[in-house]
């Protein structure tokens, strides 16, 4: 990946630019590290990532299954069995598996969402940077309408009218709704990479408007799409908890290793709601769902803050 | 005074404030500044009324099922009902453009004009959202000056620690939190609060005592709304002090000899502010998002829960509207933001 | 420059008199909230909508109280024993050969508008259902069906007149509503009038000893008590019933006083209440089941299917919907749900009503086994994937279930009724919806199974009518698709006889015989699945007020009966309040105090994550 150490390198040979990439990503490396909030973040972060994928293993599905479930008290208190560290939920199922499980909804909801997002905003954004005339203007236009949309009010009418029989809905909707800021930042930077003198060569020597959007571009700007991206992962996981909450997420009961669907912090939050957990004192029940959506975001977002930094210098300077 | 000063509009450029124009004559700019905005704002309007109109129409199944799962309609309605769906789809979209903002529309599930159902809960969600938006405010802003005036200082990284974590935080979880805290007299405090409904039983709300009343139910979800924002609010104008910081005025206004308070001030915060102000104009449609949880946690009558109720009974009509109102306000919200800031902020020509 | 700096501190300073003008206001009702001010309004919480204040219209228990409240009806229910009892008729006879019934109405019965009542108020409203143009007879059908004509003798007697004898005569629970509004109505306006005190013409102009003076639809009803009530006024100003979202917020608002009652509440939150010294909290036994209801194939009252209705047509054969029987564990959802206060149902007319409910001899009981051999031997085979398919193998079965949103039992009772349809081979969808919502899917069948209850009329007519084939959809004038009663599509000619004999059998033992044979042959056809007879678990502040009817004596319900005994016989608390204010300024300094520790926990924390981490991030 290079930084905005830019300069022509349009036809270098190719061991060079991997070398040189290495490097770059090697002082990237070493840079991002230094950072203790950023890497703060990436440790809250594989811890769930960790989570999610070990979560069949540890927690098998039966600990899901209402049915299975029915010989365990309502909210019945933690205890030592390491299921039941962080006691039942309502119909008696294990607040821990329901934690780990929900760990998979919020992290493929909220990385697969924004890297939609993420293809559609930096399409959107290239191209109304790029292209002058009717094209451009549309597209720029376009991003402007879509950023006055009132968000959440738009996701929730999207996935009441959409139904909520399976997770990749939400994906979907959450997808479609969140490139907007990726477009506009793309669209500036766009503007401010075409401005240098080397991508005027590049027009000069007659490159297609492809080869110096993809060439030129697009390498200058992902550093910054990416950095955007993470921290637009964290309010997707925010949006889709909403969305759980109130009961607009597919809650079909996982029953295999392979699903990923169902159990999801925000429909956890629902349920306790629903149940009483507050005025039954069973914080267990009302507190960690909502303690993980925050690290979960509260990571992405340090981790999207730290790559802003290093990847933009001026910002650094801060 | 101030000079152009690049990093204060790259702020406002993180704040989705992107339109700076350039233009010789201030007055003269400002109007024709504020007319072309207008203009945009009614593209955008229309791009709204497009949109509101086909995310209706992605609803799978027989339309008529959706009107008919309601009962509050008659047989001639019905009838009426039917022959519209029945039709074409740009033939609907052409019916639907003849009445774009819903004027002649029955919310299903009260069977009223659906202006009037909103128009009923308006004033709640607007006393919810003004006293949120007031509390996130001050105290975000506070947060935010005193974090930047002493970068790196104890109070800075505590306040951003909180701040942060508070950015992260569901709003709604954060309003079960404090009812659980200080409604359900569970734990440690007892119930002082109450944690439903926006004013007490049988109580006029334009009596003292029902003012009285309004406040205190309106504390909790205020509390919860406010919360989550002022951590935006404090991270942006804390932002800004530092780059307000880095400026050469102050520097010579140190040299000069001034106070740090008075620095601060008189030069600073103003400077400062204005990014931030823009984002509260700007953050309307994502505070109005929060709304639709937070009055949902505290049964809270006012157009959240409307919308929420509309959704449970899918009530179209009524969430075309509710949809419709909530992009015109934002929208409006956009255009203020933008005209406000040109004419408080002289570094931005028009 | 400037002016920016002097709107920012002009904004300032009138922020910080908002904000310091809020804070004492606060305390100050902190203070006040106990005392009362005056008005005794009694506030009623509760979780189910009035779906419609149109007593045509709404079905929920929530709106029958509300017409209770606001209209009389010829004769009531006893608070005693449910016998019936004068109401607007103070005394009525009937001939010798039971087919001539004269009733004597009240002479100084008037309605909120100040118009007497009279018996031809009395004549309309019954014409108007006998006639049921519209949709008059979906509510009050089954009482009229009997009746030949209707017709004022003088002022306050009404006399009718019936093909057959019937029993029905002595419980008319229709609500006798003000000819001078209602025949401004007319049938196409009728599905659409809302009847609020703002509509027109105004609604809700009733005989009743309260009016209702504002509506919130969806949140607030608001009632004035009627001081010229011809029955005597009542003790207290007014009532008001408050929706709540959730069984905790309704437990919430009762303890924190912002509602004087809260009915039909969670066990397991009833029993956090149980040692409230300021609340009363009372389990009564209860007219009522919770069922679920199978889509025996939807269909019209003249036997047609309802266009684009949905039902699976597996559900047609009653083995699957006895193996459906078969595989749900009533038990463990009395356990889950009712978290023990309650009993898993049979019949649908519950134990309270001893007379008249059948033990069934040898109920079905949970047993997964036997529900997959009976599937397995009807030719349902199971597939690779789980899931049977048609005996001709052509559709998979999949339902499609709903449950309500406002009821938590349902939600649990439907979710895990998804478990144990997966055991025997059946795959299903759940969407939860509003009751609103559930009806009109109900009506229009689109339906495969879902999760409802019913309150039973201490007369075993009405509820024995709901399986009749005449209670199914039906098709107004205009072809609009209307719900019946009838949610399940049983429809049975030798059902239809027993129901139209117990309706004339005037000898109340032989009634009761014919009654239970009606409950024995829905179970037999499993047209329901009545899965539990829950207690009624309600609680009021007894510190504000007293002396409540129970309905029946003894172990009754104390509001949302038949009748409205509790109404007007409550008074409200006088003495005893007078250390509320140190307690009451006690706990603002609590949560002072606790906001203080709040903000302190928090800030500690937040060092603490920094600590770990680092500052030079911004």
């Amino acid at each position: 990946m290079t930084t905005e150490t830019a300069e022509p390198v349009t036809r270098s040979p190719r061991a060079i630019a991997w070398s040189r990439r290495r490097t770059s990503t090697a002082r990237f490396l070493r840079n991002f590290a230094s950072y203790r909030t950023g890497m703060f973040g990436v440790g809250i972060l594989v811890f769930f990532v960790l989570v999610a994928l070990t979560a069949p293993l540890i927690f098998p599905v039966r600990l899901l299954n209402p049915n299975l479930n029915l010989d365990n008290e309502s909210l019945c208190h933690p205890s030592w069995d390491f299921y039941y560290w962080l006691g039942c939920d309502d119909l008696g199922r294990s607040v821990m598996a329901e934690l780990a499980w929900g760990a998979r909804p919020s992290l493929i909801v909220g990385i697969t969402a924004s890297i939609i997002a993420m293809v559609i905003g930096t399409l959107v954004g290239i191209a109304s940077g790029h292209f002058r005339g009717l094209f451009g203007g549309s597209m720029e236009r376009l991003t402007d309408w879509f950023l006055v949309l009132p968000f959440v009010p738009l996701v929730i009418v999207l996935q009441a009218v959409l139904g909520q029989t399976s997770i990749w809905v939400t994906v979907l909707v959450l997808g479609i709704t969140s490139w907007p800021g990726t477009a506009r930042l793309v669209r500036a930077q766009t503007l401010s990479v075409e401005a240098r003198p080397y991508i005027e060569r590049a027009k000069v020597l007659g490159n297609s408007d492809w080869a110096q959007m993809t060439h030129h571009v697009l390498p200058n700007v992902m550093p910054l799409v990416i950095a955007n991206t993470t921290l637009t992962v964290a309010i997707v996981v925010l949006s889709m908890t909403t969305l759980a909450f109130l009961g607009l997420f597919d809650d079909s009961i996982p029953t295999s290793a392979f699903e990923v669907g169902g159990i999801s912090w925000g429909g956890m939050l629902d349920a306790a709601d629903g149940s009483g957990a507050a005025l039954l004192g069973a914080w267990w029940f009302l507190i960690p769902p909502g303690l993980c959506v925050i690290a979960v975001v509260l990571a992405f977002t340090l981790i999207g803050r730290t790559l802003e930094i290093v990847l933009n210098p001026r910002l650094g300077s801060d | 005074m101030a000079q152009i000063n690049p990093s204060n509009i790259e702020s406002l450029d993180l704040a989705r404030k992107g339109e700076v124009q350039r233009r010789p004559s201030r007055v003269a700019g400002l109007s024709r500044f504020t007319g072309r905005r207008l203009l945009t704002g009614l593209g955008t309007l229309a791009f709204v009324l497009v949109v509101n109109f086909f995310i209706f129409q992605l609803l799978p199944g027989d339309p008529l099922a959706r009107y008919k799962g309601a009962r509050e309609i008659s047989a001639e309605d019905l009838q009426k009902l039917r022959e519209e769906l029945d039709a074409p789809i740009w033939e609907q979209f052409f019916n639907y453009l003849k009445d774009p903002l819903q004027l002649d529309s029955f919310s299903t599930i009260q069977g009223k004009h659906v202006w009037d159902v909103i128009w009923a809960a308006l004033p709640w969600t607007l006393c919810l959202l003004g006293t949120a938006t007031i509390m996130a405010t001050i105290i975000g802003i506070w947060i935010g000056i005193r974090a930047g005036w002493k970068r790196g200082s104890r109070f800075d990284r505590v306040s951003t620690g909180v701040t942060l974590f508070l950015y992260a935080t569901p709003e709604f979880w954060l309003g079960l939190i404090l009812i659980l805290l200080f409604s359900t007299g569970v734990w440690i405090f007892p119930g002082i609060f109450p944690s439903s409904s926006a004013i007490d039983a049988g109580v006029s709300p334009g009596s003292l005592e029902g003012i009285i009343s309004i406040a205190y139910h309106t504390i909790l979800p205020a509390a919860a709304l406010a919360a989550v924002y002022l951590a935006d609010y404090s991270l942006i104008m804390r932002a800004s002090m530092v780059d307000e910081l880095g400026q050469d005025y102050l520097t010579t206004a140190r040299a000069k000899g001034l106070m740090d308070r008075a620095i601060r001030r008189n030069h600073a915060v103003p400077n400062a502010s204005l990014p931030t102000i823009t984002l509260i104009f700007l953050n309307i449609g994502f505070v109005i998002g929060g709304a639709i949880t937070v009055e949902t946690v505290f049964s809270y009558p006012g157009l959240g829960l409307l919308t929420w109720d509309a959704i449970q009974n899918q009530d179209l009509p009524l969430l075309q509207a509710l949809f419709l109102l909530f992009s015109v306000s934002v929208i409006v919200f956009n255009i203020l933001a933008d005209i406000a800031i040109a004419i408080v902020d002289p570094r931005i020509r028009v | 420059m400037s002016r920016t700096r002097r709107s920012l501190r002009w904004g300032a300073v009138a922020i910080a008199g908002m904000v310091a003008g809020l804070l004492p206001l606060v305390t100050i009702n902190g203070a006040q909230a106990v005392e009362q001010d005056g008005e005794n309004i009694f506030v009623v919480g509760e979780l189910q909508k009035v779906d419609n204040l149109n007593p045509f219209k709404g079905i929920t228990v929530a709106a029958y109280e509300t017409w209770a409240l606001t209209y009389n009806t010829l004769t009531g229910y006893s608070a005693e024993d449910f016998s019936p009892v004068p109401q607007l008729a103070e005394s009525w006879e009937a001939s010798d050969d039971n087919l001539t019934w004269t009733y004597h109405l009240v002479d100084n019965a008037t309605f909120t508008d100040g118009e007497p009542l009279t018996a031809d108020d009395v004549v309309y409203t019954f014409k108007r259902v006998i006639a049921g143009e519209s949709i008059e007879k979906t509510n009050y059908g089954s009482y009229v069906r009997n009746i030949e004509t209707v017709k004022a003798t003088d002022d306050y007697t009404v006399v009718m007149t019936v093909k057959e004898p019937t029993p029905v005569m002595n419980n008319l629970q229709i609500p006798i509503l003000p000819e001078h509004i209602w025949s401004e109505i007319d049938s196409n306006e009728l599905p659409k009038y809302t009847n609020e005190p703002d509509s027109d013409p105004p609604g809700m102009v009733g005989s009743g000893p309260f009016k209702l003076v504002e509506v919130v639809q969806g949140q607030s009803y608001r009632f004035e008590a009627n001081p010229d009530y011809w029955a005597g006024a009542p003790n207290i100003d007014g009532v008001e019933f408050k929706i709540y979202q959730n069984d905790n917020s309704l437990v919430t608002a009762l303890e924190n006083g912002e509602i004087d009652f809260a009915d039909d509440l969670d066990a397991k939150l009833f029993a956090t209440l149980e040692g409230n010294p300021d609340i009363a909290a009372e389990s009564s036994v209860n007219p009522a089941f919770s069922y679920i209801t199978m889509n025996g194939g939807a269909k019209l009252t003249d036997g047609s299917p309802i266009p684009g209705a949905t039902g699976h047509p597996s559900l047609q054969d009653p083995v699957v919907r006895e193996a459906i029987h078969y595989a749900i564990d009533k038990e463990a959802l009395v356990e889950r749900t009712l978290d023990g206060r309650g009993e898993p149902g049979d019949t649908f007319i519950p134990p309270i009503y001893e007379d008249q409910h059948l033990e069934i001899e040898d109920p079905i009981t949970y047993d997964p086994d036997h529900a997959n051999e009976l599937l397995d031997q009807a030719g349902y085979t199971l597939g690779p994937d789980g899931v049977r398919t048609m005996p001709d193998g052509s559709d998979p079965l999949v339902y499609q279930l709903y449950d309500r949103s406002t009821s938590k039992t349902s939600q649990t009772t439907m979710e895990l009724v998804q478990g144990w349809l997966k055991d025997i081979g059946i795959d299903s969808n759940l969407e939860t919806v509003s009751e609103n919502r559930l009806y009109g899917i109900a009506g229009d069948g689109t339906f495969d199974m879902y999760e409802w209850g019913w309150s039973d009329e201490p007369d075993p007519d009405y509820m024995t009518s709901v399986f009749t084939c005449g209670q199914m959809s039906y098709t107004s004038a205009s072809g609009k698709v209307w719900a019946g009663l009838n949610d399940s599509f049983y429809c049975n000619k030798e059902y239809d006889e027993v129901y139209e004999a117990q309706a004339t059998e005037m000898d109340p033992a032989k009634r009761n015989e014919l009654v239970k044979q009606a409950q024995q042959m829905v179970y037999d056809a499993n047209a329901y699945i009545i899965y539990e007879y829950y207690d009624y678990l309600q609680a009021y502040r007894s510190d504000r007020y007293t002396n409540f009817t129970r309905q029946p004596t003894g172990d009754g319900p104390l509001l949302f009966q038949y009748g409205i005994y509790s109404y007007l016989t409550i008074e409200p608390v006088t003495d005893g309040g007078s250390d509320s204010d140190s307690t009451n300024t006690a706990l603002i300094i609590g949560g002072v105090a606790a906001a203080a520790v709040l903000v302190g926990v928090i800030v500690w924390l937040a060092t603490r994550g920094r600590r770990s981490s680092e500052s030079d991030v911004e």
